[in-house]
């Protein structure tokens, strides 16, 4: 735990030093809550209530991109910038284990990001209210709230993990970041299916995402795991 | 302090390290000198508890490898080629964050002790990126000695750095040696290993041979004595008859002889060429380099069966 929180807190130390994490980290989710609040205001405009469901849903649809986007950018600079710095040789002659470490590199990227998109959702709430009166709750269901507190962190943690994977192949973060980007849309279809829904987002689909998600991740955790060994890393990551 | 019987490690087809046999004694400064690409940095690798050996056995710091290794990796530091040092992070925050890792009892302090001790308190909030290249190896040094450790690997501590910091790094491994630390040095500079080392072995892929640089140096070429003549004269070779001269040769003005006790013979040398009446100017011992004997070896090493 004490060798885990130490890779944490010097994992957030350095994204916070980097621009281009930090331009991941602040700038992308204050613009997602600016546009979902446009949309919920250009929907509260709309006089058919189909438009009005079109727009509720897309404007919601970027608290579900912001867990897959954001550990995305840390995980990318995490182990890239380990390897481009050579600081990964030093690292894994300590006493930490595989595990401390994967987990390590794994939770720096997941925790900022729900912790960013729970914040995101919270500030939209507060400025909807503000700019709207009040959030039309015909939009705000509970599949939606399912999909942002339920099916985040599961989304998170499937970007994370391809990230790693892609990451232990590339030898620079730009990249690693395009291979990644690609990687994760699978994972990110369903969600662009929600908001192009006519009608409300059920927790039928809701659930398949998670299913498929949680599939998707426990194969991707299988590798992860192998790749993230010290034998794989020192031997064979490029 | 390290023991390895048979260690041996293969990438595919490759043979990295061949069947290696080793004993490095507690406190000494052990030299392991080879060419590139000679499986030096893999042999650390696998002492240090990085990656498994494919056969063979060893034991560092009295812990069986493959059985303790986190109690290895507990015991020895290891400084590696490049500093690997988190550039963004400040001196102190890398020497804090490491210091974690190693569980010190007291991170913050420790981190300072080290600071201070390699003069490097002053930029201690620098981002290690920033500091120059002597100062980021010092840190990297200090990195590998903060959790106190019984077995030092160093590879390469002075490559690329400039005299004066690669003559501090060596003041400081001078200085671990007389803490009674073992130190495991990988190094091409051969000046160094010879003034710094207690043993060294040359490698390559094997061991080719282990020892003490002198004693190395004169089981390969004995002892020769050098006399510098006043007024060298033709046909002194032959005139020279001494029954324990094994050989002499003629370089300009000066006599080179094969001697098995110069101590004891260089006075009845210089004595009997005075009854010649040869002047001698004066006279040294011929002094191979621990880099001549490494390229005889590593020559012969390379020369087809």
């Amino acid at each position: 735990m004490h060798r885990l929180s130490a890779i944490l807190l010097k994992e957030w130390r350095e994204s916070l030093r980097n621009k281009m994490v930090l331009f991941g980290v602040v700038f992308l989710p204050l613009f997602f809550v600016a546009l979902s609040v446009y949309f919920v205001v250009e929907g509260g405009r709309a006089a058919d209530p189909i438009d009005q469901i079109v727009l509720f849903n897309a404007s919601l649809i970027y608290f579900m991109l912001l867990p897959v986007i954001i550990p995305l950018a840390i995980a990318v600079y995490s182990i890239v910038g380990e390897k481009e710095g050579a600081t990964l040789e030093p690292l894994l002659a300590t006493p930490i284990s595989d595990l401390e470490l994967f987990l390590g590199k794994a939770l720096a990227s997941v925790i900022p990001a729900l912790v960013v998109n729970w914040v995101s959702f919270g500030a939209f709430l507060g400025a909807t209210r503000l700019f709207v009166g009040a959030f039309p709750m015909q939009a705000l269901t509970a599949p939606w709230i399912a999909s942002i507190f339920g099916l985040s962190p599961l989304l998170a943690f499937f970007s994370v993990l391809v990230t790693m994977l892609v990451s232990s192949r590339a030898s620079d973060a730009r990249a690693a970041y395009q291979f990644s980007s690609l990687a994760v849309l699978p994972g990110v279809i369903p969600l662009i299916v929600y908001s192009t829904r006519k009608t409300l987002v059920d927790l039928t689909l809701v659930g398949l995402e998670g299913a498929v998600l949680l599939v998707a991740s426990a194969i991707l955790l299988y590798f992860a795991i192998r790749v993230f060994s010290r034998e794989q890393i020192l031997t064979r990551w490029k | 302090m390290i023991t390895a019987r048979g260690l041996t490690r293969r990438f595919g087809d490759l043979i990295a390290v061949d069947r290696l046999d080793l004993e490095v004694r507690k406190g000494e400064v052990f030299g392991f000198l080879g060419p590139n690409g000679a499986g030096k940095t893999t042999t650390v690798r696998m002492l240090a508890a990085l990656i498994a050996p494919t056969s063979g056995e060893a034991s560092v710091a009295g812990q069986r490898l493959g059985a303790a290794n986190r109690e290895i990796r507990r015991r020895v530091g290891v400084l590696t080629e490049t500093p690997g040092l988190y550039r963004r992070l400040s001196a102190r925050d890398n020497l804090i964050f490491f210091a974690k890792l190693y569980r010190v009892a007291d991170p913050a302090g420790q981190a300072e002790r080290y600071l201070r001790l390699f003069e490097l308190w002053d930029r201690r909030d620098a981002a290690a990126g920033s500091l120059s290249k002597g100062m980021r190896q010092k840190l990297a040094i200090a990195r590998a000695l903060l959790h106190e450790p019984e077995i030092l690997f160093l590879d390469e501590p002075t490559a690329s750095l400039d005299p004066e910091s690669a003559r501090t790094v060596r003041e400081t491994i001078e200085e671990l040696r007389s803490e009674e630390r073992t130190i495991f040095l990988c190094t091409h500079n051969l000046d160094e290993a010879d003034r710094l080392c207690d043993r060294v072995a040359l490698f390559n892929q094997r061991l080719i041979v282990v020892g003490e640089p002198a004693k190395l140096r004169e089981e390969m070429y004995g002892r020769r004595t050098v006399v510098h003549l006043v007024d060298p004269r033709p046909g002194i070779e032959d005139a020279l008859d001494l029954p324990f001269v094994k050989g002499i040769e003629r370089i300009d003005d000066a006599l080179v002889v094969s001697l098995t006790d110069p101590d004891r013979e260089n006075p009845l040398l210089v004595e009997r060429l005075v009854e010649l009446g040869v002047g001698v100017r004066y006279v040294n011992e011929l002094r191979m380099s621990l880099e001549d004997l490494y390229l005889d070896l590593m020559e012969d090493d390379d020369a087809p069966a």
